[in-house]
């Protein structure tokens, strides 16, 4: 496997730390950014991301043009804590309303398209507790100043918060390293040169964005990271090294609930592109076990991989971006 | 003082148009764990935010404290200290990653000292916002190892070797708004050790409890008569040892502080002390030891010094109650170099010393105004008159 990508493509967050070079590239490239930050109970995060960001990257230094939080329908203040904050808050179910409501985070990506202003959008998941707006100028910064580079994605050290206020050094990745690398490995080697295919945080061009599907859960990395493999090669795509992110953990049932919508997802897609040929249809159910009472009872959670089609053939949007049907 | 009076309120709510860049500063500085002895990473973050707001000049003297010098306008009126002390309680093991809400910050630090080295790195920012510029240079300096076995190193190098005069100093803490300190005491911070580890020969019977033997000091100092003037006071503040709820404990330590006005009186306290230790140690022939943690000289403005009366006169014009209580903090250094200085508090808060420490944001503003307006009331010649009384 040639790994060339990895050497040209891969950058570190101190490679783009000169913000004012960061805003005379975007001032010559004539484009708006918009930062969308999907949330659902993010109510301990949610503030810090949205005042430093706001701070830095909008008051001091004139590259981000909206902060958008899209949120799920959280039951605690996130929303007003958002707002509070002077995001713009939406909530993902009263965006495109008559379209049939779905639950999860690229749900919220997918209405972020119709909503947001800007030609790149970033997204940043919400929960990220050492929030720093490198997570965004790092990833803009590939596509300001590198024409090619079309969508940067973010890797980093995850050391993970273990409760009672202790950090524990290393952690986290699991899925990445236990579903995703020996799915690539086995059918898209190229693509294992992304560190970590599974992170949230990515910022890309809208003309990108708007012609992929979304499926509405978990497997919107993935997808997302297929299609634009696909459709315009690895070299459009950059990862930048942002050092170190920490969140927090998941226990091994949720992960376990992750991989099976990665899985599925994966496998969908191959199957789309006529890559693989499945004899029957995969079933929509995980299945895990719990000990109650010297008994194993099923615990069984439906999902479903449904997917948002490419923003582009949704005709609200492209009336609103005033598109032909062509 | 009456036209700076009158500005002060609006300060208030100008302030608050810049929240986003005061909190963040407060929140990227604070989440870096600074242990006392360990405060590298919060220095670097200190110097990285003071050249990003573009400070005249951003160095470290030899000792380590991260210095910013904002240019004054006289160069011949001597500068103004604003300091802030960068070491915290907490290891960096500890998560330090803070929470924020509404009107709340959560998180280990964030009133001793995240809310002082935040607003004191926001200032250069704070001073242009407010469109102010002063006579004398600002000189901002994060100092390290202040707390605890830090012995207030790092100030005490900052002015020993700083060369020129200084017109005045303000130390900021994250707690309490209100406070005005003016006056420190004397102060020994001490620990004493109780070890038995190595006396084996006692195991069969016998055994004396090294608990039970401080337990014995204490009592001793409890019997001690502390006079009414000059006030006097000892704290038993910590005390640690064992191993099991059912071995006898081979070691013990307790930790204290001799508080006087007088330093004098803290020096004949501390003798005592030292005098117990030694007849409990050769009552129960076991070794102990004293070692002295820090200390502090007691010194004061009077409350009619034209500093302490105009910044009081400036807290009540932002309609706070200025509270007095000694400090035996970074304040005790500069009084005793004789440069009039104050400790105030920025803001309201809970759990101060605690993991889960919380910041009161909207109180913060009115802070960050009374300190503007304290330099302000420096730089306008309050200190200039009457040095220290």
């Amino acid at each position: 496997m040639k790994n060339a990508w990895l050497k040209t493509n891969t950058f570190h967050y101190r490679e783009f730390d000169d913000l004012s070079a960061l805003v005379a590239a975007k001032a010559r490239k004539k484009v708006t950014i918009s930062l969308c930050l999907p949330t659902l109970n993010e109510e301990k995060t949610i503030a810090k991301e949205i005042l430093i960001m706001k701070s830095e990257l909008m008051s001091r230094y004139p590259l981000l043009d909206e902060i958008v939080v899209i949120d799920s329908g959280s039951t605690d203040k996130t929303r007003e804590i958002a707002a509070a904050y002077g995001a713009d808050v939406f909530e993902a179910a009263h965006i495109l309303p008559h379209l049939e409501p779905h639950k999860g985070k690229g749900e919220n990506l997918w209405k972020a398209l119709y909503i947001t202003k800007g030609d790149i959008i970033v997204y940043l998941d919400a929960d990220i507790k050492n929030i720093h707006h490198r997570f965004a100028y790092a990833l803009i910064g590939p596509l300001l100043l590198h024409d090619h580079i079309k969508y940067a994605k973010a890797f980093y050290d995850r050391p993970i918060a273990t409760g009672k206020s202790k950090m524990r050094p290393t952690g986290g990745g699991r899925v990445t390293e236990l579903v995703i690398r020996p799915l690539f490995s086995l059918f898209f080697p190229e693509l294992t040169q992304i560190i970590q295919p599974l992170s949230g945080e990515y910022a890309g061009y809208r003309e990108l964005y708007e012609k992929i599907p979304f499926p509405i859960g978990y497997g919107v990395e993935t997808s997302m990271i297929m299609d634009i493999y696909e459709k315009w090669g690895l070299n459009v795509i950059a990862q930048v090294d942002l050092d170190r992110r920490i969140h927090r953990n998941q226990d091994t049932k949720a992960l376990g609930k992750m991989a099976f919508v990665i899985l599925k997802t994966f496998i969908n897609r191959k199957k789309k592109l006529g890559l693989i040929d499945l004899k029957e249809k995969l079933f929509d159910e995980m299945i895990q076990y719990n000990l109650v009472h010297d008994s194993y009872q099923p615990d069984i959670t439906r999902l479903e991989a449904v997917e948002r089609p490419p923003m582009i053939e949704i005709p609200e949007y492209r009336e609103k971006y005033h598109m032909s049907r062509n | 003082m009456d036209n700076l009076l009158e500005k002060l309120p609006a300060y208030v709510e100008r302030l608050k148009a810049i929240k986003e860049t005061i909190i963040t500063n407060i929140v990227l500085i604070g989440q870096k764990p600074s242990p006392t002895f360990k405060e590298k990473a919060r220095i670097k973050a200190f110097m990285e935010r003071l050249s990003e707001f573009q400070v005249d000049e951003c160095t470290t003297d030899g000792y380590r404290n991260p210095i910013g010098i904002i240019r004054g306008q006289s160069p011949t009126k001597p500068p103004i200290f604003l300091i802030a002390h960068l070491d915290s309680l907490f290891d960096k093991d500890i998560d330090h990653n803070y929470v924020v809400k509404k009107s709340t910050i959560t998180g280990a630090g964030i009133m001793d000292n995240a809310i002082g080295v935040g607003v004191l790195v926001s200032l250069p920012e704070i001073f242009r916002h407010l469109e102010l510029e002063f006579e004398s240079d600002i000189v901002l300096a994060g100092v390290i190892q202040s707390m605890g076995k830090g012995n207030l190193r790092g100030i005490r190098h900052l002015l020993k070797t700083w060369a020129t005069p200084i017109r005045g100093a303000i130390c900021i803490e994250g707690g309490f708004l209100g406070r005005l300190s003016y006056y420190s005491q004397g102060m020994i911070r001490g620990e004493i050790e109780c070890n038995l580890a190595h006396r084996t020969s006692w195991d069969r019977k016998f055994k004396p409890n090294a608990i039970l033997i401080l337990n014995e000091v204490i009592n001793q100092i409890l019997e001690l008569r502390l006079p009414q003037k000059p006030r006097a006071r000892i704290v038993i503040g910590k005390i640690g040892g064992g191993f099991k709820h059912g071995l006898i404990a081979n070691n013990a330590t307790l930790g204290f502080e001799i508080q006087s006005d007088s330093d004098q009186m803290v020096k004949t306290i501390y003798n005592d002390t030292k005098d117990i230790i030694t007849g409990v140690g050769h009552e129960y022939g076991v070794d102990m030891k004293l070692k002295t943690i820090s200390n502090a000289s007691a010194a004061r403005l009077k409350y009619n010094h034209p500093l302490v009366k105009g910044s009081a006169e400036i807290m009540k014009k932002l309609g706070l109650n200025p509270t007095s209580e000694p400090s035996v903090s970074e304040l005790s250094i500069f009084l005793s170099r004789q440069i009039p200085a104050v400790t105030i508090g920025i803001t309201t808060g809970d759990n101060i010393q605690q993991e889960d420490a919380v910041m009161e944001i909207e109180p913060m503003f009115t802070g960050i105004a009374q300190l503007v307006g304290i330099v302000e009331a420096i730089d306008s010649g309050i200190c200039d008159e009457e040095r220290m009384a």
